[in-house]
This record gives C-alpha cells, structure tokens and sequence, in this order.
C-alpha cells in the first residue's frame, strides 16, 4: 500500500540524513569549543530568527490558504508530538539546570534540524529548496555551537542519533495532503517558538556562567 | 408601581398608566413637571423620537384622586457599538493584563463580560478593582505555540456587541516606561549630560528577560531628536550636547527579544555644566568673558565665518579681519 511504502522511505529518510552530522558533529564540536560562547551561540538564535520569519512566509505561501492567513490558530490535533514543543512551565523552566537547559535545546534543534531535511527533499520549487537549505545550514550551525557550549562546560553531548525515535512510537506519516501540510504548518511554529525560547534560555546561562568560566575548563582540558 | 424603562435614542415610547383603562382621566408628570395634554393619547403618554434629555422620573396621577397610579424612570440610550479592547504583557513572563472601553457612550448601565481561551483550555481573567474596565491573567506556561483568543461581550438593555483578539505570547509584550530618569551635567565638561534610570517596577525579572533601551534627547529650540539604542546598562553618558543649552531628554525600554517599545518615559530637563562668569572688575576681564561667551554660542560642528549676525568676540573678529584683508586684496588687483 502507498502508505506503507511512504512510512518505509521516510523513517530511511531521516535515518540517513540525521545520522551523517553525527560523527562529524563529534570532531567539529572540539575544534568549536574553543570559539564558541554564549553570546555567539544567543547571536545564532537571534540570526536564524530572521531567517526563519522571510522562510515561513515563503513555505506557508506555498502551502496556501488557510496557511499563509495571519489569523490562522488551528487546534494542535491529537496526533503523536514527534515535534519537540519549546512549551514548559513556568518554574520548571526557572529551576532548570545549565545542563538540563543547553540538553533540552541540542535535543529540540537536533529533531527539527532532522524534520527539516526530510521537508527539504520533498519541497516543489527550486527557491524554496534553496532557502531551506540555507536555512537548515545555518540550524546546523546552532547545533554544533550548542554543543561546543556543553563541550566546553563539561556536560557530555545528549547519546543517541540526531533524529527522532524509530519505532513504533513515532507518529505515522500523514495519511492526506491537507494533514502533511498540518504537520508543516506546526514544524515552523515550533521552531520559531524554540528559537524565541532560545534567546531567553540564552540569556540565563549568560548570566550564570561569564565568559572567564568557560576559558579556565578549557584550558584544564588542554585546548 | 415603579421600575426602570430604557428606550432607543429616536424611538417612539408610549407609556401606560399601569392598570387604568385607556379613557381614564390622568395626569403625567416628567420629574415633578406636568406634561401638556397634547402628549396624550387617551390615558396614554406618547412620547416621539425621544432624545436623552428626556430621560427622568414620569409619574401618573388619577385625575381627581391624584393618587400615584403608575410611575417609571425613563433612561434614553443606545445600544452598545463594538467596544475597544487592548491587550498587553508589561510583566512578562509573569501574565498579561486586558482593558477596554466603548468608543462612544450608550447613557445607560453596561455589562462587560471578558473570556479568555488558550488552545482548548478556558482561562479565569481576574478582573481587578481599580480601574474596573481592566483584569488580568496569570501565565500558567511560558513558551505556547497556541494562541490566546479573548473575547469582550458588552451588553444593556437596548442590546449587545463583542469584540475579539488573537494573538501570540510574544506578541503582546510592552513594558511600561523606565523609571526615575535623571539627567545631570558633569562638571569641567561643558558638552556633557549624564543620563541615568531605572527599569520599570513592573518588569518581574530583569536578570533573565533583560531589556534594552531608547534615548532621544534634543535641545529645546530644535525639533530634530537625537537617538541612541543601548542594549546594556541603565545609564548613558551624552557626549555631543551644544554647550549652554537646555535639553529635554527621555527615555523607552523594550524586552531584549520579543515585542513593542514602550512608551517614552517622563521627559527630564538637564543644561551642559557651563564655567561660572567672573566678576567684571577690569577691562581685560570683560574681554575675557565676552570672549569665552562667544566661543559657546558657536555652534561646534559648523563655523561661519564671517555671519552677519554673529557676535562680535576677539576669535570671530580675527577670522573676519582675514577674510576682509583677502577680499580687499583681490579688489586691489582689480582695479
């Protein structure tokens, strides 16, 4: 059955693509420690911010009407959440810990980075495939430069691929077109959510940890 | 028996003696004052296309008895127009708060009834005690991708009107003013004014939603602002003010990231430290201070030589006597 073949190609899909930056995502997080900061990886979330507001205008165009419409506040459908919400409470986020607060958006940006790609590969036309491959360069940047932060405060990277779970708890593809372009529609809104998130999250770990912190941990590590 | 009546600007109102019949004799009477038999129909007051200054106490007296057959109080109004509902986070992430008003008055008593509703959920919006027309609600989760949708029912007797707003989380955040802005010169320097303030008490937590800042500033006799963004700190020091002059300075904040400026703050008024005149006790001296006066009136960035309505000081006059020497030079060849 179609659906069948499509659930196969796509859980492939994202198999493949999630797991080629992860080996060199290892290697380059070393060489990054020592560059990034806070500050830089905060300035990332403002950049793809901008990013991100001239690509989502240009993809829910695509996707047309009720899409494109400013008013348009859908109910999130009882679907399976296979896109991580940036949502939380309000204490819970307070009391985060640095560790808990940097592995909560390495593990967000790594899964949307993942749901990106896969968009990337079926998208019509050719400038959509160019600004989400754009796009999904520079969130790619954000994850290495996450993960130089927490190299470079000592927390280890979160295990695991950087893709989503495969299995039977992973949420069945889309069975009509209206519904993929649902799914879509919610990805950006996440993402734009997590990087508006970011920024905030950001901005507590620049409190709490200055840059004098993270210079003394690496040169213990000999960088 | 009595009760309250409210009725349409520009209708018809007949008004009944209570139980008398139709040809009963009686009298009517708008707030003590006995209305003219030409009004009636019968025991019926007619009243047409009522305007609202006729809103007040009618009464109905038997006509022999005068006893108090029936009396109403007549309220004229409007039905309500669609009301004007605002929005607005000046504590994020604590809540919002959401006021709102009728853009033009109806003359009668209004309900207001606010619901706010997020995703599926219904929230409780606490209406506060001052002022009436505003409440507030309490973030229970930071972060939502699903909108707010609040909806304000205005109603009275002569109908009702609803207004709605939809919005983000991010969208609605404006902080209030700063606080306590204070512009002081800095002495020995006379192109200085310190500037400092406070972020707004409302602002919960600036530690972790940090705000950046917008100074303009311009002296009094020019319109033209100057603007300086500061995305740190809650002072500024102005470096470039015309010496002598007096300067209105204020203040906005925004949150570092998400939503709209505020509002300017109260504006202060600060002039540039200026050296103090010396006493005019010798020649010398009065040459001294009208020259060092002079050189302040000069405006720094651009110098005209030779202004016809510049004053007349030692430096001005030097360039002037240069530029007179040149031009007598030239005319000399001329001739």
């Amino acid at each position: 059955s179609p659906t069948g073949d499509s659930w196969g190609i796509f859980t492939f899909l994202c198999a493949a693509l999630c797991n080629l930056p992860a080996l060199p995502a290892l290697n380059c997080s070393e060489e990054l420690g020592a560059g990034q900061s806070i500050q830089q990886t905060y300035d990332l979330t403002r950049y793809l911010e901008h990013q991100l507001r001239t690509l989502a205008g240009t993809y829910l165009n695509y996707l047309g009407p009720p899409f494109n419409e400013p008013d348009f506040n859908p109910p999130r459908l009882a679907r399976a959440e296979r896109v991580p919400s940036a949502t939380v409470d309000l204490d819970l986020w307070r009391g985060l810990t640095d560790n808990a607060r940097l592995t909560a958006n390495y593990r967000a940006y790594s899964r949307l980075l993942c749901y990106l790609r896969v968009l990337d590969g079926q998208v019509g036309t050719s400038e959509l495939r160019h600004r989400l491959a754009h796009f999904c360069a520079s969130l790619q940047g954000l994850v290495l430069s996450i993960g130089g932060v927490m190299s470079s405060l000592g927390y280890p990277l979160p295990a695991g691929p950087a893709g989503p779970p495969v299995g039977p708890t992973e949420a069945p593809p889309a069975p009509n077109d209206f519904l993929k372009k649902m799914d879509d529609f919610w990805l950006l809104k996440e993402l734009q959510t997590w990087l508006w998130r970011s920024a905030k999250d950001f901005n507590r770990l620049k409190k709490k940890v200055p840059p004098a912190v993270v210079t003394l941990r690496l040169e213990a590590r000999g960088f | 028996d009595s009760h309250i009546q409210y009725e349409r600007v520009g209708a018809d109102v007949t008004m009944k003696c209570g139980s008398m019949d139709w040809d009963a004799a009686v009298t009517w009477t708008a707030n003590g004052t006995d209305i003219d038999e030409s009004h009636l129909n019968g025991s019926y007051l007619i009243l047409k296309n009522v305007n609202l200054m006729q809103s007040g106490q009618y009464s109905c007296y038997e006509g022999s008895s005068w006893h108090l057959k029936y009396q109403t109080s007549l309220r004229v109004g409007t039905s309500p127009r669609e009301p004007v509902l605002m929005c607005r986070s000046n504590n994020y992430p604590k809540g919002f708060y959401c006021s709102w008003h009728l853009p033009t008055p109806t003359f009668i008593p209004n309900i207001f009834n606010i619901s706010v509703i997020h995703g599926t959920k219904e929230m409780v919006c606490e209406k506060d005690a001052v002022p009436k027309n505003r409440c507030h609600i309490r973030y229970l989760q930071l972060f939502s991708t699903v909108k707010y949708k609040v909806t304000l029912t205005v109603t009275n007797a002569l109908g009702k009107n609803f207004t709605t707003l939809t919005f983000d989380e991010f969208a609605i955040v404006k902080p209030d003013p700063p606080e306590s802005v204070v512009a002081k010169p800095v002495p020995n320097n006379p192109r200085r004014l310190e500037v400092s303030w406070q972020n707004p008490s409302s602002w919960p937590d600036p530690e972790s939603f940090p705000l950046k800042f917008f100074l303009r500033y311009r002296p009094l006799i020019l319109d033209q602002w100057q603007h300086v963004e500061l995305s740190d700190g809650t002072s500024h020091t102005i470096t470039d003010a015309y010496a002598g002059k007096e300067y209105i300075i204020q203040v906005a904040a925004k949150d570092n990231d998400i939503g709209t400026w505020s509002d300017w703050s109260v504006a202060v008024h600060a002039t540039p430290w200026t050296e103090e005149p010396k006493h005019l006790t010798t020649e010398a001296q009065i040459t001294e201070t009208t020259s060092a006066s002079t050189s302040s009136f000069m405006a720094p960035p651009t110098t005209k030589i030779c202004d016809k309505g510049a004053v007349v000081g030692s430096g001005a006059v030097a360039v002037c006597w240069t530029a007179g020497l040149v031009v007598a030079a030239y005319s000399v060849l001329f001739i």
